[in-house]
């Protein structure tokens, strides 16, 4: 019996030619490469290379088996098998390559029917129906986070004709040659009986002939328009997973502002060069999916801001500036080489402005809806945040009321301004010890910092009274810092003053040393994040919880008995700097689900998908257009569960989502919106 | 820019001298506000100090003048304790040429007066075409520094300005006055007195400009400085009384069967009262 295989470039006399092509292919490939890659130089040093294992299994995640493209229940499979499929193809190739340039013996026997042909068969079908998917996702479903470019339909045009040409020119050979293995390639097959139907022999033969150099020739245009193209994403993604941020997701990357400003380096990032080579790297792994647009709340409401376009803004302005500024670099290198460099008169070419909107820069909430949902882990809040820190370090050029909130965090500790209301207001009548009486932390359970939110607004002070009287009632021993206590420096940090933030940092932390606390309560999130991934980094290492966590202790642990279940449906709304920043989804829902007679009823959006209320980014001190507000767009996905109260644990996550549902009820009491920490209070009173 | 010559007078460059009172943060909450009944002053608690609102002003108009013209000088001036040179050093970090601090430790806390009297004087020793300060301090709210000044210097005072543009060669001046707003023009040396408007916000300092004033000195001018000793200095203004006012709400229902009766009885009661 004949080993089964098949006759590579059967038909094709001339066919040396393709490695001639072939040769240009890599010429192409390889100028475009370094077309691109030269340009990451521009970029300061960034250490991304470090723990292998732990980013290898990472991409493995995300690269092999496409973790997060799967929450799309249809793009997600869509690209697994298209990508997938085109990796089958070419491994394909790989074996002809094998067989026909190096001799080897591998494209026979059983290898060649099940792999090289039933394989390859099933794959190629399989990206054909992907590609028509994702035609019909951009083009007739036209999904608004999709473009439709040039360059877009080109290369759905592309995969097709590729995927097409190849299996018709597999179908003309099986007939011309009745390959007795044909059926093994029953895509090519069926392609082969349709043209047998009304082709001759002869004409099969030159259509062959002709549609095997126009199948090589797009297949190599294809490969050459790889850097040129969104496509460059098959190359950068990968990497761009391997290399994603291995630091904790609520910290944000610090500078030393002082050694930036003694060396005159721009406080933040003024131009491109202001980037380190990963942030700039980023730009060219975009895929253009759109993923962070279809999350971002901003976008949402019909705000400047879409961070596809941050990152595709500034890759053209990459692309485009990129090698002059090189240029100048190279210049400036041998200035400093060949005696003193004038370096005057250099002219920046602005970020903010002239590549991103200003508008677009300030409406960003930090939710980090957009980095959880980008594919390829591109770090869009840390690059918004770095050109943030240039407008308000360097230019003091930012929104007024945002202004006045940071003036009044630096000369009041808070950034309430106008608030009448004093650091202890909301302890009245509860007898809450303060730390600075005790003289110290030790025989405490928790410090309870209690943050500006709950302190000053007046409606979050009943937050804080909850919280207090549940503390008293479960027995806790804890104490505050009253009028000691300082905002954490969030609300600076997000808004770009670093400098402001760091200040205020290395003063809490001596605070806190001084009373040797080494447990911390809050009911704020974003001092929750800010103590718990932030502060380590200017010594202070603390064991830091939220209230929702603790909360789910007490009831599990019958510290806090339940005496009067709450009966209202409730729904829970995850601040961002909770759940999508600090990982915690579940503490807050099984505490509503310990007091809440009423169950649960989750909104469309929840958990890591969450939507964020508004407030974070600084945007708590923004003034917003009223048509663009989004915190009304968040009540709106609650009042749709048909819950008759949300549930929050986050003090600015209340204010955003009260008014949200006034604005949205008209104020008609219908829906209430109450912290973990009041609904558990009223639960858990003691019968009396 | 064309307004540039019209600045200039005698040809001098334009000095400006601000004054800057560090006080008691009048945003305060006003349960935390506390007074020492004794010692008939204020006690700062946990407050923070401020520069005085109007002084933030005056400061910011000052700087807008330099905006305009690089040229013009702009020297921040402030006769305090040592703690208030942390209101000259936020001016330093909102560039200003000079930050100057008269001591006044032997007087104690200078009223109104006195420090019209540092005031002028140290704006003699250095030099200076316009003196700006607050309408008033957000503190005791007297009013009397500016005024006061200008007559120790023999300079005209124009009082409330809001905005200053140059014109003609003159000081086009914006002041805000019991009928509304008056337009005045005047040549320098002046007096100005300033109240707030949505235009002269003062600016925030830059994170650079910060980290620069670390490096840059306040100088200090002594009584001596001054040409002047503590009894030189005409006694300060006593305060017989520091007491925080108690406001005492009655609240009393008018009974009646319906409206008619309930304004008759609202009537009688008025008219009892002697209101109406």
């Amino acid at each position: 019996m004949r080993v089964p295989t098949r006759q590579v470039y059967w038909n094709i006399p001339g066919h040396e030619w393709m490695y001639a092509l072939f040769v240009v292919l890599l010429a192409v490939l390889a100028w475009g490469i370094w077309q691109r890659a030269s340009l990451w130089r521009l970029g300061r040093p960034a250490r991304r290379l470090d723990q292998p294992g732990r980013r290898l299994a990472e991409m493995n995640r995300q690269v092999i088996l496409q973790a997060r493209l799967l929450r799309d229940a249809l793009s997600g499979p869509m690209h697994l098998l298209l990508s997938w499929g085109f990796v089958v193809l070419f491994l394909g190739t790989v074996v002809v390559f094998l067989k026909a340039d190096l001799g080897l013996p591998v494209m026979q026997g059983p290898f060649y029917l099940y792999f090289q042909s039933l394989t390859l068969d099933l794959f190629g079908a399989l990206a054909l129906i992907a590609t028509a998917v994702a035609a019909w996702r951009r083009y007739l479903e036209r999904l608004p986070r999709l473009s439709r470019t040039v360059q877009d339909w080109v290369i759905l045009a592309l995969f097709a004709l590729i995927l097409l040409t190849g299996f018709v020119l597999e179908g003309l050979r099986i007939e011309v040659t009745r390959d007795p293995w044909g059926l093994w390639s029953p895509v090519g097959y069926l392609f082969g009986r349709l043209f047998a139907s009304f082709l001759s022999v002869g004409a099969m033969r030159l259509l062959h002939r002709g549609l095997w150099w126009f199948h090589l020739v797009i297949a190599f245009a294809f490969l050459g328009l790889i850097p040129f193209s969104k496509m460059f994403h098959i190359l950068l993604a990968p990497l761009n997973v391997y290399m994603r941020s291995l630091e904790p997701k609520g910290e944000l990357p610090p500078m030393d502002v002082e050694a930036a400003a003694e060396a005159g380096e721009h406080l933040g990032a003024a131009e491109l060069t202001d980037f380190s080579w990963k942030q700039l790297f980023d730009l060219d792994a975009c895929t253009e999916c759109g993923r962070c647009e279809a999350v971002c709340p901003a976008h949402a409401v019909g705000k400047a801001l879409d961070p596809k376009y941050v990152v595709l803004n500034l890759r053209e302005h990459l692309h485009a500036e990129g090698p002059s500024l090189l240029a100048l670099a190279a210049r400036a290198r041998s200035a400093a080489e060949n005696g003193p460099a004038e370096g005057e008169g250099e002219a920046v070419s602005h970020l903010v402005g002239p590549v991103i909107d200003p508008e677009a820069l300030w409406a960003c909430t930090t939710c980090r809806a957009c980095m959880e949902a980008c594919p390829v882990f591109i770090e869009h809040v840390p690059t918004i945040v770095q050109m943030r820190r240039y407008q308000v370090m360097e230019l003091a050029d930012y929104p007024a009321t945002m202004q006045e909130a940071l003036t009044s965090l630096e000369e009041r500790g808070h950034p309430f301004r106008g608030s009448t209301a004093s650091r202890l207001d909301w302890a009245e009548g509860l007898e809450v010890p303060l730390l600075s009486r005790l003289g110290g932390a030790e025989g405490l359970d928790y410090v309870l910092w209690v943050g500006c939110s709950a302190a000053f607004d007046e409606r979050n002070q009943r937050i804080a009274r909850a919280l207090a009287t549940l503390l008293q009632r479960a027995g806790v021993r804890f104490a505050i810092l009253g009028d000691e206590e300082r905002c954490t420096g969030d609300p600076a940090r997000r808004m770009g003053n670093e400098f402001l933030f760091q200040m205020t940092a290395r003063e809490n932390v001596d605070l806190l040393r001084r009373y040797g606390v080494r447990r911390i309560l809050t009911l704020c999130p974003h001092c929750y994040n800010t103590f718990r991934n932030e502060y380590p980094r200017f010594g202070g290492e603390y064991e830091v919880v939220h209230h929702s966590q603790l909360l789910r202790e007490l009831l599990a642990s019958g510290r806090l008995r339940v005496t009067r279940p709450s009966l209202l449906e409730t729904t829970y709304h995850d601040p961002c700097y909770l759940g999508r920043y600090n990982d915690e989804y579940e503490a807050p829902r099984a505490v509503l689900g310990a007091v809440a007679g009423g169950g649960l009823r989750e909104m469309e959006r929840n958990r890591n998908h969450a939507f964020c209320c508004g407030a974070g980014g600084g945007r708590m001190w923004a003034e917003e257009a009223p048509s663009q507000r989004v915190n009304r767009e968040r009540a709106r996905q609650a009042l749709a569960t048909g819950a008759r109260r949300v549930g929050t644990a986050c003090p600015f996550c209340m204010t955003m989502l009260e008014d949200g549902i006034k604005s949205e009820t008209g104020g008609d009491g219908s829906v209430e919106v109450r912290d973990l920490a009041e609904i558990v209070e009223e639960a858990t009173r003691p019968a009396s | 820019m064309p307004e540039r010559a019209d600045f200039l007078h005698g040809g001098l460059r334009m000095r400006l001298v601000v004054g800057l009172k560090y006080i008691l943060d009048p945003e305060i909450p006003p349960r935390d506000f506390r007074i020492d009944e004794e010692a008939r002053r204020p006690v700062q608690g946990r407050a923070s100090l401020v520069i005085s609102p109007f002084d933030e002003n005056a400061l910011e108009l000052a700087l807008q003048m330099k905006d305009r013209d690089p040229a013009t000088q702009v020297v921040a001036l402030s006769a305090g304790p040592a703690s208030s040179e942390e209101a000259l050093r936020k001016a330093l970090s909102l560039r200003v040429d000079e930050a100057v601090r008269v001591e006044t430790d032997p007087l104690g806390e200078p009223d109104g007066e006195q420090t019209a009297l540092l005031l002028a004087r140290a704006v003699q020793r250095l030099g200076g075409d316009i003196l700006l300060v607050g309408r008033q301090a957000g503190d005791w709210d007297r009013g009397q520094t500016g005024p006061i000044a200008a007559e120790i210097l023999g300079w005209p005072c124009v009082t409330a300005v809001s905005r200053i543009e140059a014109a003609d060669g003159r000081l086009r001046l914006r002041h805000e006055g019991p009928d509304g707003l008056e337009v005045v023009e005047a040549t320098p040396p002046l007096v100005l007195t300033v109240t707030n408007d949505e235009a002269n916000q003062l600016r925030i300092p830059k994170a650079r400009d910060i980290l620069a004033t670390r490096s840059k000195q306040v100088g200090r001018l002594s009584l001596d400085d001054l040409g002047l000793s503590p009894e030189a200095v005409p006694p300060r203004s006593e305060v017989t009384r520091l007491y925080v006012p108690v406001e005492e709400h009655q609240c009393e229902w008018i009974e009646g069967d319906d409206a008619e009766a309930k304004a008759r009885a609202l009537a009688d009661r008025l008219m009892a009262l002697k209101v109406l």
